[in-house]
């Protein structure tokens, strides 16, 4: 069932955006859900989140974060007008969207994109939402899209050091959050706290939130394959039971997350991964 | 008087690859029969009277099995026209002869009390009968029968839609299509089939035959939405504002995990996500296909069923060494006989009476070791007529980097959660025509009977049909008087 792009950009260096044709997707989408997408004959099923839809006009809009082969390969070869094979969903549980107060929503690096659809609701819901994207500098994002939905949006950027790694960078990204949050709970008063991004840095958030006592929700990330339950790949553990991410979650509790635990089990296939990028750059340099 | 015929004692054989030689790729294990062979094991059977022949009574569909058998012998100088005959009398009851002649239980089933079984070994019906479907399809004439039906079907005007395109939607849909319903099945993965296609491994049951299963699905009009997740995408109510009728074929696909400290740790797989990396994303071919999957050296499967047996010849066929570890002793192994005798053939080996109790990681998160308790079995018989088995209190670890975990499944839990469906113990409950307790919704295979088997599953896709049809009969009865 190939689903068509409408429309390809580049937002910001590695974060590109696809419109694509998928009603039955549009139709039933709620803030928080996603989609699982296969875009190549012997490609893998990966995740996404739509960030934007017509119930309408039947589209959607996917933000990728180039950082794997499968990402990558969608950028180099995907264009405007060419199908995507499958686009599965809405998948998983929408957001709690409820009547919180002052509600700080926080992305870090490309978990941004998905804090999108849940900042705007909250927003409409009536709470008073700020918004905090921590990334590198140049890959400031959705800053027009975010000032126009919700009371506030921070981009706390910084610059990427000679020499660092992906490591480093999240890294960094886990010190900024960490502080930034930190220094919001200080000054200002928050009734909930919303996270989306990589787990080391979701759990540096959640150390800071913990010491303020206040309720806080986390969308995670754990390797999913069918994204219906089938198969246990996105088990997480959660107040001390097994949870499927695809259908109990994405999103849960943080203080109930084993978040230790998480990290070990999206770091598994890192070696593998690897290998698909560098066999597929060696592909495009035609060695 | 049929004519008398000399006794055949043994078992015609199926020509199959050597181990040594299909452990290294994930080709056809079984050759099955050339016409030539077919014939030839054919004519051992007795040809039991319709209404005696133990063999049909062991079918759960109820195949006329020496009416196909037959045919072969018949019409044994023209192979097209003895296998046409052949496929006629087999598809009276089952749509899927190619699938159900691999993978059925056959030892259990139509050949148990095969009379032949008295005086020598019994008639191997699961090969002729894969061989009729093979043959079939390799000469198109399943195709030309199958469109020798299609002018004759007269529409009804009215909708079905299909939730799984497993063996018991895809059954449910073609008896319908044939009956003249328009017949759309909702599945949620990219690719139709259900365990056909995503769990059961390439070896034993080459995906081109379910894909040419669903190639003559479509020629009969039948629409397939795949990446629609019913409860997500459309909910059962909404499919009922659309539809004069819904069908429930989603499935087990919920795997159980054991209740035991470290089940989460990496290297740890359910064997729903093992097969399905490697067979319906093709691991196995990784980098070439994207998806990856990580076999150690040292695997232990957990379970004894066919699922476990299809995870620890396929971890076998990455080079691992592989150990099959069952809390039970060997005769309650549910697998089918085949795959254990291949199973074994193919170096995997087997620890009965050891119940994991926990799994041992590294200082990264991955498995290392599993602990088990020692069981042993007493006289006393569970429910299931199985030996119950108590723990002896000693404690055995065994070293894997890989572990598979294949104790068994669940109906899929975003149907049951439907409001007003009517669940027990995870499974859709159905009265006597497979109708659940929503009006116009029916139900059938692995969603309503939890693990069973694929004739199971494909026999209730049949009785639902039937029943669907008789339900819009009156429905269009209803409006037009
Ligand atoms: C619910 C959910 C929503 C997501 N939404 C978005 C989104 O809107 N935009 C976006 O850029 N990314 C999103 N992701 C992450 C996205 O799935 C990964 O970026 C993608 O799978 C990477 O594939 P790759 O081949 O490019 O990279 P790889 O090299 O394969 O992997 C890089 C890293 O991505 C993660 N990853 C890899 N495969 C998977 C997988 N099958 N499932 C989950 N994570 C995986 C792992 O942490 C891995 O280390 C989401 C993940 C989840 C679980
Ligand atoms: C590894 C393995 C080996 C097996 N070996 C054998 C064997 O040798 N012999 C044998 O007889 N049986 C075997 N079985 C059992 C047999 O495969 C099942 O009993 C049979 O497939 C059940 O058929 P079904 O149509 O009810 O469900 P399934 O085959 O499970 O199909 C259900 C379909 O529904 C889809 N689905 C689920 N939920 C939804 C939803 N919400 N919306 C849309 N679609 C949905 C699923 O994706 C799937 O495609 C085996 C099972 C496994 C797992
Ligand atoms: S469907 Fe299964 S049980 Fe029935 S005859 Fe065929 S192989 Fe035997
Ligand atoms: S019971 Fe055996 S011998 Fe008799 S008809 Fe059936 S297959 Fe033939
Ligand atoms: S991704 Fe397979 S069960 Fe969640």
């Amino acid at each position: 069932m190939p689903y068509k792009i409408l429309d390809k950009k580049e937002l910001a260096p590695k974060h590109v955006m696809y419109k694509i044709e998928a009603p039955h997707v549009a139709r039933k989408v709620q803030p928080g859900q996603f989609v699982i997408v296969r875009a190549f004959p012997n490609g893998e099923r990966i995740p996404l989140t739509p960030v934007m839809w017509d119930r309408e006009d039947g589209w959607i809009v996917l933000i990728t974060f180039v950082r794997g082969k499968t990402t990558m390969r969608m950028a180099n070869e995907l264009k405007p007008g060419d199908p995507i094979l499958n686009v599965a969903g809405p998948l998983g549980n929408p957001a709690p969207i409820e009547k919180f107060g002052r509600v700080l929503a926080v992305g870090l690096s490309a978990g941004i994109v998905e804090v999108f659809p849940i900042a705007k609701a909250l927003q409409e819901a009536g709470n008073d939402v700020t918004t905090l994207h921590v990334a590198p500098a140049p890959m400031a994002i959705l800053k027009d899209e975010f000032r126009e939905n919700v009371s506030r949006h921070i981009f706390e950027g910084f610059e990427i050091q000679e020499g660092w790694r992906t490591k480093e960078i999240v890294a960094e990204i886990a010190r900024r959050g960490a502080e930034k949050v930190k220094e919001l709970l200080s000054e200002e008063n928050f009734d909930f706290v919303l996270t989306v991004g990589p787990a080391g840095a979701q759990k540096a958030v959640f150390n800071v939130v913990k010491e303020f006592g206040i309720p806080m929700h986390a969308d995670l990330h754990p390797i999913m394959v069918d994204g219906t339950g089938m198969c246990g790949a996105c088990r997480v553990m959660v107040g001390g039971e097994v949870k499927f991410a695809c259908i109990d979650g994405p999103g849960f509790d943080a203080y109930k997350v084993d978040w230790d635990e998480l990290i070990h089990r999206v770091g598994f296939y890192t070696d593998l991964e690897r290998k698909a990028l560098e066999e597929y750059l060696k592909s495009l340099r035609g060695e | 008087m049929a004519v008398r015929r000399k006794l055949i004692k043994e078992r015609v054989p199926t020509p199959e690859r050597p181990a040594e030689e299909r452990i290294h790729d994930f080709k056809e294990v079984n050759l099955g029969y050339t016409f030539e062979l077919a014939v030839k094991e054919a004519e051992r059977c007795l040809q039991c009277p319709v209404n005696y022949a133990p063999c049909i009574k062991g079918c759960p569909v109820h195949i006329n099995i020496p009416g196909f058998i037959g045919k072969l012998v018949e019409y044994r100088d023209d192979p097209d026209k003895a296998v046409k005959e052949a496929l006629q009398v087999i598809w009276a009851c089952n749509s899927l002869p190619a699938t159900t002649g691999r993978v059925c239980p056959q030892e259990d089933q139509c050949e148990m009390n095969c009379v032949m079984g008295r005086v020598g070994d019994k008639i191997n019906i699961g090969k002729l009968e894969r061989f009729v479907a093979d043959y079939a399809r390799e000469k198109g004439i399943d195709e030309e029968l199958l469109f020798e039906m299609v002018p004759k079907i007269e529409k009804k005007g009215q909708k079905v839609a299909i939730i799984g395109a497993g063996p018991a939607g895809l059954t449910a849909a073609g008896e319908l299509a044939k009956l003249g319903y328009d017949v759309t099945i909702y599945e949620a993965l990219h690719e139709p089939g259900g365990v056909l296609i995503y769990g059961i491994p390439e070896f034993r049951l080459p995906k081109s035959i379910v894909q040419s299963e669903i190639e003559k699905l479509k020629k009969l009009g039948v629409k397939i939405l795949t990446d629609h997740i019913v409860g997500r995408t459309v909910t059962i109510e909404e499919l009922l504002q659309e539809y004069d009728a819904v069908f429930i074929g989603s499935g087990a696909g919920t795997p159980r995990l054991i209740n035991a400290p470290g089940i989460n740790l990496n290297g740890i797989y359910t064997a729903n996500e093992f097969l399905t990396r490697v067979n319906l994303m093709k691991a196995y071919k990784f980098p070439e296909y994207d998806t990856p999957v990580k076999v150690g050296k040292k695997v232990i499967v957990i379970g004894a069923g066919n699922t476990a047996m299809d995870a620890a010849r396929s971890a076998r066929r990455f080079g691992a060494e592989v150990i099959i570890a069952y809390r039970r002793g060997p005769e309650d192994v549910s697998a089918r006989v085949e795959e254990v005798h291949h199973a074994k053939e193919e170096g995997v080996k087997f620890e009965f009476f050891l119940n994991p109790v926990e799994f041992i990681g590294d200082e990264n998160g991955n498995v290392k070791a599993v602990k088990f308790e020692k069981m042993k079995a007493l006289d006393e018989r569970d429910k299931r007529g199985k030996r119950k088995i108590v723990g002896t209190g000693e404690y055995v670890t065994i070293e894997a980097d890989t572990v598979i975990i294949a104790i068994g499944k669940h109906p899929n839990r975003l149907i049951i959660n439907t409001p007003g469906l009517k669940v027990e113990r995870g499974r859709i409950v159905v009265d006597e025509n497979l109708m659940t307790s929503i009006p116009g919704v029916f139900a059938g295979g692995d969603a309503i009977r939890g693990e069973a088997t694929v004739i199971l599953a494909m026999g209730d896709g049949r009785r639902a049909a039937k029943a669907i049809h008789e339900y819009l009969t009156k429905k269009r009865e209803g409006q037009n008087a």
